[in-house]
């Protein structure tokens, strides 16, 4: 008890004067790390703690797992300082090692704490070898390939122990490495490097381990090189230029039908009488001239003609006028020069008018023989009267006879003789003096008219339509017989149009009335205007006509015909077509308001007559 | 008509498939599959050794068993690589599969055990351990047909056997067992994949650049 007692307080004096001395006992020291290059051997290495001012010794110590014996270090000197190096001898595999390190000094020691180590854990094998970069020029693209060998002490080749590679490559430029994996294999092949000088690295590590160090840079130049790609982009450029050249070419070739493939042309509309021609040369005027009625509504001769009144002579040749005569006067119409297909429609229809101006010569009975039967001499006699001219006021170069053609009009002098207005003034009826080429002389007892014709230049014969105002001073003329213009020619019931039936073999026009399919009358006895309705319109362009039964006729000229209406009512007041108003309005015979197979309406037998 | 037309078709198919099962896959590449699956095995020993390491007690590692304890540690096997490297090719195997045998039972109940551990992360470690008794399995199929390949005979098995069938009462106990029995798995699954890479190296001398 006294001894112990004794003991402790010398060691507390000897510590205390120790430590005033400036030595101490070692520090304690540490086991950094142990490492196995190959898994055969392995390394030890420690820090030493502090030294205590004194001279230190360490030691390092071991014990296998299975076995209470203590060995120290057999190496101290091989892996450097403060190391221990276990050879191949002394390394056990799949078995703990407990180490510890001991440091010495004079004045104590000091133990660093124990550390279980299996070999098998800490693998990290050394550097790779050799590591060399070439470039390899191939078709598509030159390439570097990255070759290097195994660190020496690894014995891969019995299997002991598997290496992985690992490759890295940069720029000198740019900061960050690009890393490849190698596997197991020895070489590397890197490819899409710019031209440049660029700096690889290899390292490898065991399956279960520890990476190895980078190996030390190795350089490689990549030289500039055209990518293969580029050419054949260019080449595929040419290609596909050349394609495209040949292509416009073609469609070049085909204009025409590409662009009606995509424009189809659009149908424009077809104006009877509009001249397309016209409208292209931009001279609008002589367009709507085209479209406009010469001569209708009438004009001043008209009005002239209607203040006309034409002296009739009452007398029994009057009545011996050619039976089924049409009296249809277009005098006026004769004026103008227009063409056929203005409002009178007749010319060139399938019917042919047959127009007779009547006209009365004061005082020249004799005239009326004209009018016989034997009317081919009056015929003949007019015709050759007819012949001189056709200038509108020629017939005194005839015997004084009178014409024979009931056309009260055209001229709108109060001549006694009634001119017919040749029908040079009229080119429209075309279809007129063909006819008459068929006539022949030639005169039958019957209704139908014929015309002879003998010499008459086809221009003087005039055919046309007759003026409402002609028919209506006509048929009241067959009604009142009195101071009506009238024409001079007897009575006749059939006021209306005639159609050519037949040109029989002696070139004689047989005529026959027209059939109105609205009309039961012909020369009807209504008082009132008879305006008639346009029922419907056929597909071609046929009007059909709507009968009126009334007397009062009431306001009801077809609205169908624009033009002629409007002109009708652009007319004086004294002109109106008002039926109603004019109570001694003839009726205008049904067949007037004719539809004309070329679609027009002969509006004519609308306009008011005197 | 039909039927003589699909009993010829069958006989075919079962006699190519006795062909490729026979001669088909070269012990080279049955080989080179069964070092992979071993691989695969320690490298998921070492992560469930690693996840179990994150939150231990410090008392368990005073409490650890000595790796002695381990139930396959009286195998003998060789301690480095000259012993190993002169060990024959079937003696290796035979070890492999001994190893690998031995290591079926207390798989299962680590597995079973591994759903129940006071560890917060006992959830990737359960399936950790499910994954490694599959891979066991492939592992043991593979080298069945290993050992037909090489013609050696399979009755040279050491038996290992595994005696406990708890891992402990208390949840520490059962976490430090757990523990233990791992790294026991970690070491042997270690011994297996060196044991099959040496026999791969060796079966390899068609192609050296592996090796």
């Amino acid at each position: 008890m006294r001894n112990s007692w004794a003991v402790l307080s010398l060691t507390f004096i000897a510590n205390l004067i120790s430590q005033a001395a400036g030595v101490s006992p070692p520090g304690k020291p540490r086991l950094t790390s142990c490492r196995s290059p190959e898994k055969e051997t392995f390394t030890c290495w420690w820090e030493p703690g502090d030294d205590g001012g004194l001279p230190t010794t360490y030691a390092l110590y071991y014990r296998l797992e299975h076995s209470e014996t203590v060995n120290e270090c057999p190496d101290y000197r091989t892996a450097g300082e403060n190391s221990c190096f276990f050879n191949k001898n002394d390394t056990s595999l799949w078995v703990n090692y407990n180490i510890t390190v001991v440091a010495t000094n004079a004045l104590g020691k000091n133990i660093s704490d124990p550390v279980e180590v299996d070999v098998v854990y800490i693998v990290q094998p050394k550097s790779p070898e050799n590591v060399t970069a070439v470039v390899v020029h191939e078709d598509q693209g030159p390439f570097v390939k990255v070759l290097w060998e195994k660190p020496r002490t690894a014995d891969t080749r019995s299997g002991w122990i598997t290496l992985l590679y690992q490759l890295r490559v940069k720029q000198e430029k740019d900061k960050e490495w690009v890393e490849y994996d190698a596997g197991r294999q020895k070489y590397y092949n890197v490819f899409s490097l710019h031209p440049g000088k660029y700096m690889v690295q290899v390292r490898c590590k065991p399956d279960h381990g520890f990476w190895s160090e980078w190996t030390k840079t190795t350089y490689i130049k990549m030289p500039d090189y055209l990518p293969k790609e580029r050419s054949l982009w260019i080449m595929i450029t040419i290609f596909s230029v050349f394609i495209v050249l040949i292509l416009i070419w073609m469609l070049n070739m085909k204009r025409n039908s590409v662009k009606l493939c995509l424009l189809p042309p659009v149908p424009g509309p077809k104006i009877k009488g509009f001249d397309k021609q016209l409208l292209k040369s931009g001279k609008s005027e002589e367009i709507f001239n085209s479209l406009v009625i010469q001569g209708f509504p009438p004009t001043t001769d008209y009005d002239d003609l209607l203040v006309e009144y034409l002296e009739v002579y009452d007398n029994e040749q009057q009545e011996l006028v050619l039976d089924g005569k049409d009296l249809s006067e277009d005098c006026i119409k004769s004026k103008s020069p227009s063409d056929c297909d203005s409002g009178r429609g007749s010319c060139d229809s399938r019917t042919l008018l047959l127009e007779k101006c009547i006209e009365g010569r004061e005082g020249s009975g004799s005239d009326q023989h004209q009018y016989s039967q034997h009317g081919e001499t009056s015929w003949a006699s007019t015709e050759s009267s007819e012949s001189q001219g056709p200038e509108p006021s020629s017939p005194e170069s005839v015997d004084g006879r009178v014409k024979t053609w009931p056309i009260v009009c055209s001229s709108p002098e109060p001549q006694p003789y009634h001119h017919y207005q040749a029908g040079s003034a009229k080119p429209a009826y075309h279809s007129v003096p063909e006819i008459l080429s068929h006539l022949s002389p030639h005169a039958t007892a019957s209704n139908y008219h014929q015309l002879h014709h003998q010499d008459i230049p086809p221009q003087e014969v005039l055919f046309s339509k007759p003026a409402c105002s002609h028919s209506q001073s006509y048929n009241q003329f067959n009604l009142d017989g009195s101071d009506t213009p009238a024409h001079g020619v007897p009575p006749s019931r059939f006021l209306g149009y005639v159609e050519v039936q037949r040109v029989n073999p002696e070139n004689m026009l047989l005529l026959r009335p027209l059939s109105d399919p609205n009309s039961e009358l012909e020369g009807s006895d209504c008082t009132g205007e008879d305006y008639s309705k346009v029922k419907e319109v056929t597909s071609n362009n046929i009007l059909f006509l709507q009968r009126e039964t009334s007397h009062q006729c009431v306001d009801n000229y077809s609205p169908d015909l624009d033009s002629q209406a409007d002109q009708c009512t652009s007319q004086q007041p004294p002109h109106p077509c008002k039926p109603a108003v004019h109570q001694s309005y003839s009726p205008m015979p049904e067949e007037g308001m004719r539809v004309m197979g070329n679609g027009y309406v002969d509006s004519t037998v609308l306009m008011p007559s005197y | 008509m039909m039927a003589e037309g699909s009993r010829l078709y069958f006989a075919v198919t079962v006699l190519m498939c006795a062909f490729v099962s026979i001669n088909g896959v070269g012990l080279n590449d049955l080989l080179e599959r069964a070092s992979q699956l071993s691989d695969k095995l320690h490298s998921l020993s070492t992560s469930l050794t690693n996840d179990l390491d994150s939150h231990f007690p410090p008392v368990g590692r005073v409490m650890m068993p000595r790796p002695s304890m381990c139930h396959t540690s009286s195998l003998q096997i060789p301690n480095d690589k000259d012993q190993a490297l002169k060990v024959p090719e079937d003696e290796l195997l035979s070890l492999a599969r001994s190893l690998l045998l031995a290591w079926s039972d207390p798989l299962a109940l680590l597995s079973s055990e591994a759903s129940s551990l006071a560890h917060p992360e006992r959830n990737t470690i359960d399936s950790k351990t499910k994954e490694l008794q599959d891979n066991i399995n492939s592992l043991g199929a593979g080298l069945e047909h290993v050992v037909h390949k090489m013609g050696s005979s399979s009755d040279n098995l050491s038996s290992l056997p595994f005696y406990s069938n708890s891992l402990g009462q208390d949840k520490t106990s059962r976490l430090v067992n757990f523990h233990f029995l791992l790294s026991c798995f970690r070491r042997d699954s270690h011994k297996i994949d060196s044991f099959l890479k040496v026999l791969r190296c060796r079966a390899a001398k068609k192609r050296p650049e592996m090796c």
